[in-house]
């Protein structure tokens, strides 16, 4: 089970999910791997788990589809569906990173005086 | 792999699964795709990760909807609701739907109660028995430690000796707290109440390791000295009425008087529930002189959080192997320390022994019946769904969605499910309680067995499995467009189904069959030990046993002279034949055992024998066989040395001669004995041992305090062995009030005795292999009658063309033995991999019998033609006209 709250803050891999599209759209699959990357393998979402928390990010209006982008590679069968990070993502990303920031900050401090 | 994940896309909420389905189902395949090119079992474990987690994100998405028909917005909370009002529509109807049909509906939930009360019912006493033995905190940190010596001729296993208790006490870090057990008779008086009773000695730790406090009292302390008794509960509510003032009394036991100072728990019971008493010994003076090698303690020990058996096995043999520099001994001692291995076990195994696998086993086998009842109802869906086509088909026709469908019939099969769930209860409190009644007396804490919690959970949770079980499968296929049927008018079934039903039948008879054949190979098994010839006759033989205490019987000749006064007393009770006594009875009690020798020399290489004695006419009374020389007679009683030894002693002794008129010497006996008779093996422990050989020493001892402890049994031959035994104790009361009766037995009980594990397995796998059986036949006859009704018609069309009653019966009997063919062979095949697990309950017979296979091969076909037969008969009987004329 993923752990979430209601108050705003994320769970790691909503985190890791709304940065995989921060930055171009992406179709499921890449965002799966782009999740495992960027967590440093610390999370593997695989098809059965992920797209769970793909509508609940919906559903919460942080993401959105979209059109796949003009350059996107031509898929054979279905065509694929991709997603975008919406404004108020955006702002939801931005906040918990400061936040992150702020801990790691903190961190930082304890760890060099202690 | 596909084809699976698209199946359990079902399992997800529809809107839901309409937005992502695809999506994840490409993803998925994309995945497997990327993990096969991987290599090795990456493919493997990615298939099996997303199929789990796929099956997770289906309970999670019902249970709290993320996505509801693409509405970005989710009323909290809401979506649960409205899922659970479709479900009680669905269920609702399903009700309805069952109270039309209630042929249909009462012959699938009887079978299934039937099934699941007595799953239920088994799974009670096992999650007592097996889940939850012991009521002792970390059970699984608390072991039996033994020694052993590979390569010696010492037992397998044998109790430690004390400087290895206080060398571990003192240095294994691994255990936490060590402590000596035991469990013996000896009298107990509490006021006119006198009874030979089970006690037990444990050292000073013993309630340490165990860890359990007592529910009234105290526990022993280091001031206790060895004057006071921790009794059981049973003890106090038997003896005492639960009295609470019981504490502080002062009562004889064992030795002398001892202060009860503690009440343990109903559930403590260790090392086994008859022990009434514990005495704690006090720890051993610091100056007590300690001689090495006097094994035979058993330990019992806690080990410490997060030690692994072979780090503690490891370092209590560095301890021991220290033990001769520090504590000497005979250079035989020192040889044994070198070959020491210390021989550690849960307690768990200890208490459960090999019930432990005839619980499971027979679990295994109401899980196979169970298997079986799913797959008569689910032949029974099937068959309605099939006589239901027309009806769905146009449902279907008028747009009902094929989701719909298939949780319309999932309602009605949840529905069959919950009430046979309901209905099995109070089956499985009957079958419970037969159980307990029936099995052997000394499973700890089946007695306490009872439905609880974990069971109802356990009953849910397998209701529901079946009714996706039998569900599923003909949801599944009714739900598959069928307009073919709104032309023909509804009759008729596709080849596939036939195959579905057929496969399921398949199913049944293989399965009944690995149950034929498993209780099958126990029955062999029961029989063969049956046959087993212990050395002597059980017949009409009663064993008891007495201990005098009387200030006369002071040394050997004395006591020898009372018990032979004794003999005499009961050979001339009406009906005795013959009477003898022995120190151990066979079955009943072990023999102390050491090396036997004719020289000095020889002392500690000599083969290793039961040393015991014997009286009266003991070797006629069993019926054990002389085979050279003399049996003792009552000058031999009261005069020492004279000893007959058995026959494999006087085989390792004095092979290739004669042994009779030689000297011998024993561990236990130094003084020089001459043999003077032979006589043939008994086995002294169980069934399955080899014989035991053993020196037989008269019956007064070969120093005046020899037998002195020692409490022999009695042996009486008379064909009233089951009513002699009130005369019995009348004459015992009279020679020795102070000195009660106890162990009394027929030999035939302890033979019984050693076999009730066996029995007990083989008669309960033997009723589940008969239910098989029986729904294996219902199902074949059930599938059988409807193709028979179904094809009615073309069965009056072929008779009115001239086919013959015979004919039309070989066809109908034929189809049924190609079905019951296949599953026979499929299920020779599954019993061939399972009946080793039957492992240590056989004895003499492979796990492989090809008689056992060939004869329950054979019973199930026959059943299955017989199945197929009622049938046929029937199909033979069709009246072509008639038959026409309904179409």
């Amino acid at each position: 089970m993923s752990p979430h709250t209601d108050d705003g803050s994320l769970s790691p891999i909503e985190y890791h999910l709304l940065l995989a599209v921060a930055g171009e759209p992406m179709h499921g699959y890449a965002i799966g791997r782009a999740i495992g990357e960027e967590s440093e393998g610390s999370l593997t979402p695989s098809a059965g788990s992920l797209y769970r928390v793909i509508a609940r990010m919906m559903a919460r209006g942080w993401m959105a589809e979209t059109k796949p982008p003009a350059d996107a590679a031509p898929h054979p069968g279905r065509e694929r569906r991709y997603y975008e990070l919406t404004p108020a993502g955006r702002q939801t990303l931005t906040e918990e990173t400061d936040r992150r920031v702020r801990v790691a900050d903190m961190a930082r401090q304890r760890l060099r005086t202690s | 792999m596909h084809t699976l994940w698209r199946l359990l896309l079902h399992l997800l909420p529809p809107a839901f699964r309409e937005r992502f389905g695809e999506e994840m189902l490409a993803h998925a395949d994309a995945e497997l795709q990327a993990a096969a090119g991987v290599g090795g079992w990456s493919g493997v474990r990615t298939a099996m990760r997303t199929t789990g987690e796929l099956v997770v994100t289906a309970v999670q998405e019902r249970w709290d909807p993320t996505w509801i028909d693409g509405a970005g917005t989710r009323p909290r909370g809401m979506g649960g609701r409205t899922m659970m009002g479709i479900w009680m529509r669905d269920l609702a109807q399903a009700a309805r739907s069952l109270k039309r049909s209630p042929g249909f509906a009462l012959a699938a939930i009887g079978t299934l109660a039937i099934a699941l009360g007595s799953n239920a019912g088994i799974f009670a006493a096992l999650d007592r028995v097996l889940l939850d033995p012991l009521p002792y905190p970390d059970t699984d940190r608390v072991v039996r430690i033994l020694a052993s010596a590979p390569g010696t001729d010492l037992p397998q296993s044998f109790g430690v000796s004390r400087e290895f208790l206080i060398e571990y006490e003192e240095n294994a870090t691994h255990l936490e707290d060590v402590a000596a057990y035991n469990s013996f008779t000896a009298t107990v008086r509490v006021g006119d109440r006198v009874e030979r009773a089970s006690l037990s000695a444990p050292t000073d730790r013993f309630f340490q390791v165990l860890r359990v406090e007592p529910v009234l009292g105290r526990l022993p302390g280091p001031g206790d000295r060895d004057q006071v008794a921790v009794i059981s509960h049973s003890f106090w509510t038997t003896w005492f009425g639960q009295d609470p003032s019981v504490i502080g009394q002062s009562h004889f036991m064992m030795d002398g008087f001892k202060t009860i100072i503690g009440v343990m728990p109903p559930e403590f019971a260790f090392p086994n529930d008859r022990v009434n008493a514990w005495l704690p010994q006090p720890p051993l003076a610091e100056d007590a002189v300690i001689e090495p090698g006097r094994f035979g303690m058993s330990l019992v020990g806690r080990v410490a959080p997060d030690v692994t058996d072979d780090a503690l096995s490891e370092q209590l043999t560095t301890i021991v192997r220290r033990l001769p520099e520090e504590y000497g001994g005979s250079a035989r001692y020192a040889e044994l320390i070198e070959q020491h291995v210390p021989v550690i076990t849960p307690i768990q195994q200890v208490l459960l022994g090999d019930i432990r696998g005839a619980f499971l086993v027979l679990f295994g086998a109401v899980v196979v019946v169970l298997l079986i009842a799913c797959a008569n109802v689910a032949n029974l869906f099937a068959v309605r769904a099939e006589s239901r086509g027309r009806d769905l088909a146009i449902r279907r026709a008028i747009g009902a969605g094929r989701r719909r469908l298939i949780e319309a019939q999932m309602a009605e099969a949840l529905v069959i499910a919950a009430v046979a769930s309901l209905l099995a209860l109070p089956l499985a409190i009957a079958v419970l309680r037969g159980f307990i009644a029936v099995a052997p007396g000394y499973v700890p804490r089946l007695a306490e067995a009872q439905l609880g919690l974990g069971t109802s959970l356990y009953l849910v949770a397998v209701g529901l499995a079946s009714a996706v079980l039998c569900g599923l499968v003909p949801a599944l296929r009714a739900s598959r467009p069928a307009f073919a049927r709104l032309r023909d008018g509804g009759r008729g079934t596709t080849g596939r189904a036939h195959w579905a039903r057929g496969g399921l039948v398949v199913g049944q008879t293989a399965l009944a069959l690995v149950l034929l054949v498993g209780s099958g190979l126990l029955l062999r098994s029961f029989q063969a030990l049956r046959a087993v010839d212990p050395g002597f006759d059980a017949e009409d033989v009663v064993t008891f046993q007495f201990a005098p205490e009387q200030a006369h019987l002071t040394d050997g000749e004395a006591w020898a002279g009372f018990h032979l006064a004794f003999m005499d007393r009961l050979r001339a009770l009406p009906g005795v034949e013959s009477v003898g006594i022995i120190e151990n009875v066979p079955l009943d009690e072990g023999v102390q055992t050491g090396p036997v020798y004719e020289r000095d020399e020889d002392a500690e290489v000599g083969p290793r024998a039961g040393l015991t004695f014997a009286g009266g006419d003991y070797f006629q009374t069993l019926g054990i066989d002389v085979l050279e020389g003399r049996p003792f007679n009552d000058d031999d009683g009261r005069i020492p040395g004279a000893v007959v030894i058995s026959r494999s002693v006087a085989e390792a002794v004095w092979p290739g001669e004669s042994p009779i008129g030689r000297p011998i010497r024993t561990s236990m006996v130094p003084e020089v004995h001459t043999v003077v008779g032979v006589v043939e093996d008994v086995l002294q422990y169980d069934l399955r041992d080899e014989a035991d050989g053993h020196v037989y020493y008269p019956l007064v001892g070969p120093t005046p305090e020899a037998w002195r402890l020692s409490s022999p049994g009695y042996a009486v031959k008379t064909a009233r062995a089951e009513s002699i035994v009130p005369e019995i104790r009348a004459l015992v009361r009279e020679v020795a009030p102070e000195a009660p009766m106890y162990r009394t037995y027929t030999l035939e009980e302890l033979v019984d005795r050693t076999m009730t594990s066996l029995a007990f397995t083989m008669r309960t796998l033997a009723i589940a292999a008969g239910l098989a059986l029986l729904l294996g036949a219902i199902g074949l006859y059930g599938v059988l009658s409807y193709v028979v009704a179904e094809r009615r018609q073309e069965i009056g069309v072929r008779m009115a063309l001239g086919a013959r009653a015979a004919q039309v019966r070989g066809m109908v009997v034929r189809q049924g033995g190609r079905v019951v063919g296949l599953g026979v062979v499929i299920g020779l095949v599954v019993a061939f991999a399972g009946t080793r697990f039957l492992g240590s309950l056989l004895f003499g017979v492979a796990a492989f019998d090809l008689p056992t296979f060939g004869a329950m091969a054979a019973a199930m076909v026959l059943v299955g033609l017989l199945a197929s037969y009622l049938p046929a008969r029937r199909a033979s009987l069709v009246d072509p006209m008639e038959s026409m004329r309904e179409g």
